[in-house]
């Protein structure tokens, strides 16, 4: 940090829209994936109100197909993979003791292409021939020039490699964070729980982002310059390029939530994290065999080494295995007190657990061969992505948002929206379980009135709508609760790491002392040990 | 040959009771670790935090279910994917947003579109290949009630066997996204015994279709 930069405190419009400050630009990030998450919820309400009964009743089917496209788009590319990010840039300078991420323009950067991309993707609404309508996959010749003509799709193109872009920055900077901003003591074996995932989630990323770009670069120029996937291979080869981002990303979106999860079930059991190292390793083995599953999308194509993806997609059961072993080993013998942040890393537990188990169902290319492409695997991934890390998600912002905002969320309107949201989830998810294997496929704005689908729709349709409520809940606790502030301290939870160490919200610099980095919890050590530590070290910002 | 609906149902269920009892033993977990260690006044919560001897023998017992599992599958898929001297030869070309079904050598061609969804026969009991391409973008040639699809990718030819063991007409479609019209490309498939079959087709032959 220079001491210019230091000099200059940026308030304001200014502030929101330049600070390099890690905690800003996190923030902004996560208000800004929001803002794309209602968006792309509303996209998912229209489509479920179409899906309720047979027939067209509310958009067209060109209409539809821009929907589910951008609706897919917006939640892989601008929310889940940007609110992981978002956490990993604020809370990792944080628990690793650095006073401020590295590289802090970069990250600004990352944050700014990301932005523009989303805007980008959105704005070809405004064109000729609408938005991107050839899914968030985008396969080609689906994708080419040909098949589907017009600037909308070439904006969505653009669109993809600016945020995707934008998300490798982001997290190249909370890597080289982790590798080179530690403070004294912070050893790799102690980093938290968090960081852990936050390191290897970035690590994903910037092995497997890339690789998105270049292939969006590639139909880009396929498109305007014609030759690059119009052989008889190229078809096969862009899914190849697009599963080797698009297997990663998973656990991109996976990862960090499990990390939140984590750090809220050891907090709120009172208790150290249970199977540290056996926890590092499995992230460590899930990570290596994510890069190397990507063509269980694949299956159907009759064109990939099918024997051989199952065997490594079903070896993913054991690191997963050990993940809920560490999550319940910490439970069992803990002191829980079930707050709103436990009660979604609970939801999380259970309902990621249905997005595994029906995941394993999908590895197996005999199953799979029935499933893919039908609506069992949109109820799959949606177990995974929205009942798995959006509550993990919802998990980790009850858990730090004291600390971001130095007040708390209201706890009985967070139980409302934790009941709503559980309830809307799994109402809307379920059904499509069964519509999957009944023979109801994917991305259709329709379906014949006698195929028997009418009712399970029903159901679906409404359990969106009460999702929609729950999300219309937390909106009202996040305003109330900045309104009629009850104020929280440094550690309101008895935390573990050292981000409780620091001021609520943190000060711009983070830290103005360290206590002694013992463990992978510090401030733990602290409170079972005080006579053996030297009590005195530093009084933080408290 | 068997069929890959019986192939499906008997991989299914192994795949769906392990999925059950492992949702249950671990929920069971999770909500007992809840109610049996909530916070009380008095509590202490435990201060060890590895147990490797269980970690050990939790990772054997994954790796036990995985290989279970797993050798279910690949035994499965040997059988689905392996391809034996068809009784019937049935060439596919999907198309946006139809499909198109040539009998070689035996002069019938069945064509199709949205708007008015194509037929086929094939006879029950015997092992019908087929070999699907596409005219345009990708397409996927799926038959709900055999619990089978297949990608048909432009320029290129994909075989695979299906046997149909009843009698009757079912419904199939395209399940891969593949446009504006997608949602209605459909088509039937009527199974029929061996000599009402052949009289289909000779009732199909030379039809000008």
């Amino acid at each position: 940090m220079t001491p210019a930069t230091a000099a200059v405190p940026v308030n304001g419009a200014l502030g929101w829209l330049a600070s390099t400050d890690h905690k800003r630009t996190a923030a902004r990030l996560l208000v800004t994936s929001f803002a794309f998450f209602l968006v792309g919820g509303a996209f998912a309400l229209v489509m479920r109100s179409e899906l309720a009964q047979p027939g067209l009743q509310i958009v067209s089917t060109d209409t539809y197909n821009e929907l589910f496209t951008m609706h897919g788009s917006t939640m892989i590319y601008l929310v889940i993979t940007p609110l992981a990010l978002a956490l990993g840039v604020y809370l990792v300078p944080l628990q690793v003791g650095a006073s401020e991420i590295a590289a802090p323009r970069l990250t600004l950067l990352g944050y700014w292409l990301l932005a523009s991309g989303g805007l980008t993707m959105y704005g070809g609404f405004l064109t000729d021939h609408g938005a991107g309508r050839a899914g968030w996959t985008a396969y080609y010749p689906l994708s080419g020039g040909g098949a589907t003509p017009g600037v909308g799709m070439d904006m969505w193109i653009l669109g993809v490699i600016l945020a995707v872009a934008g998300s490798t920055l982001l997290a190249a900077t909370i890597l080289a964070t982790i590798v080179g901003l530690r403070a004294p003591g912070m050893t790799m074996l102690r980093l938290p729980v968090f960081t852990w995932t936050m390191l290897i989630t970035a690590l994903m990323v910037v092995v497997s982002f890339p690789v998105l770009v270049t292939a969006m670069g590639l139909l880009f120029a396929d498109r305007h310059l014609g030759g690059v996937f119009s052989s008889p291979g190229g078809p096969i080869a862009y899914q190849h390029l697009f599963w080797f981002y698009g297997h990663p990303v998973v656990y991109v979106m996976f990862f960090p939530f499990l990390g939140a999860v984590a750090e809220v079930t050891a907090t709120f059991s009172r208790r150290r994290f249970f199977g540290y190292r056996p926890l590092v390793l499995s992230l460590l083995a899930s990570a290596g065999l994510s890069m190397s599953v990507w063509a269980h999308h694949m299956f159907a194509t009759g064109q990939v080494a099918n024997e051989y993806f199952a065997l490594t997609s079903h070896a993913l059961i054991v690191p997963a295995g050990l993940e809920y072993l560490a999550l319940i080993g910490t439970m069992v013998g803990g002191s829980i007190l079930l707050r709103t942040p436990m009660l979604f890393a609970v939801g999380f537990m259970l309902l990621f657990l249905i997005g595994g188990l029906s995941g394993v169902m999908v590895a197996s290319p005999p199953l799979d061969y029935h499933e893919t492409d039908s609506y069992f695997v949109v109820a799959h991934f949606h177990y995974t992505l929205f009942a798995g890390s959006l509550f993990g998600a919802f998990a980790a912002v009850y858990y730090w948002f004291p600390k971001w905002t130095g007040t708390f969320l209201r706890e009985g309107l967070g139980r409302l929206h934790f009941a709503l949201l559980f309830v809307g989830a799994n109402l809307t998810f379920f059904p499509m379980f069964f519509l999957g294997i009944d023979g109801m496929p994917r991305r259709v704005a329709d379906y014949p009135p006698d195929a028997g689908f009418t009712s399970l729709n029903g159901l679906s349709t409404a359990g969106a709508f009460v999702i929609a409520a729950g999300i219309a809940v937390f909106i009202v606790n996040v305003l109330v609760s900045l309104r009629r502030r009850s104020p929280a301290g440094a550690d309101p939870w008895e935390g573990h790491t050292l981000e409780w160490w620091a001021a609520s919200p943190p000060e711009r610099h983070n830290f103005r002392s360290l206590p002694p980095i013992t463990s992978y919890a510090p401030l733990l050590d602290r409170r079972e040990e005080p006579a053996t530590r030297p009590a005195t070290e530093g009084v933080g910002a408290r | 040959m068997t069929s890959t609906r019986d192939e499906f149902a008997d991989l299914w269920g192994l795949y769906l009771p392990v999925a059950i009892i492992v949702f249950v033993v671990v929920s069971s977990a999770v909500l007992f670790a809840l109610i049996r260690f909530r916070r009380r006044d008095g509590r202490v919560a435990a201060k060890r935090s590895s147990l490797p001897v269980a970690e050990a023998l939790a990772a054997l017992m994954l790796a036990a279910v995985t290989a279970v599992l797993l050798t279910a599958t690949v035994r499965t898929e040997d059988r689905v994917d392996a391809t034996v001297r068809p009784d019937l030869r049935i060439r596919v070309v999907a198309f946006q947003w139809g499909w198109r079904f040539e009998y070689p050598g035996r002069g019938v061609t069945v064509v199709g579109n949205s708007n008015a969804p194509p037929t086929f026969a094939v006879p029950v009991g015997e092992t019908v290949e087929f070999s699907v391409t596409s005219r345009d973008v990708i397409h996927s040639f799926w038959i709900p009630s055999e619990r089978f699809k297949r990608d048909a990718f432009p320029q290129r030819v994909s075989r695979f066997d299906l046997e149909f063991d009843e009698a009757g007409l079912d419904g199939g479609r395209c399940a891969e996204f593949c446009g504006l019209r997608h949602d209605a490309m459909g088509f039937d498939v009527l199974a029929l015994p061996g000599p009402q079959f052949e009289s289909w087709l000779r009732e199909r032959r030379g039809a000008p279709r």
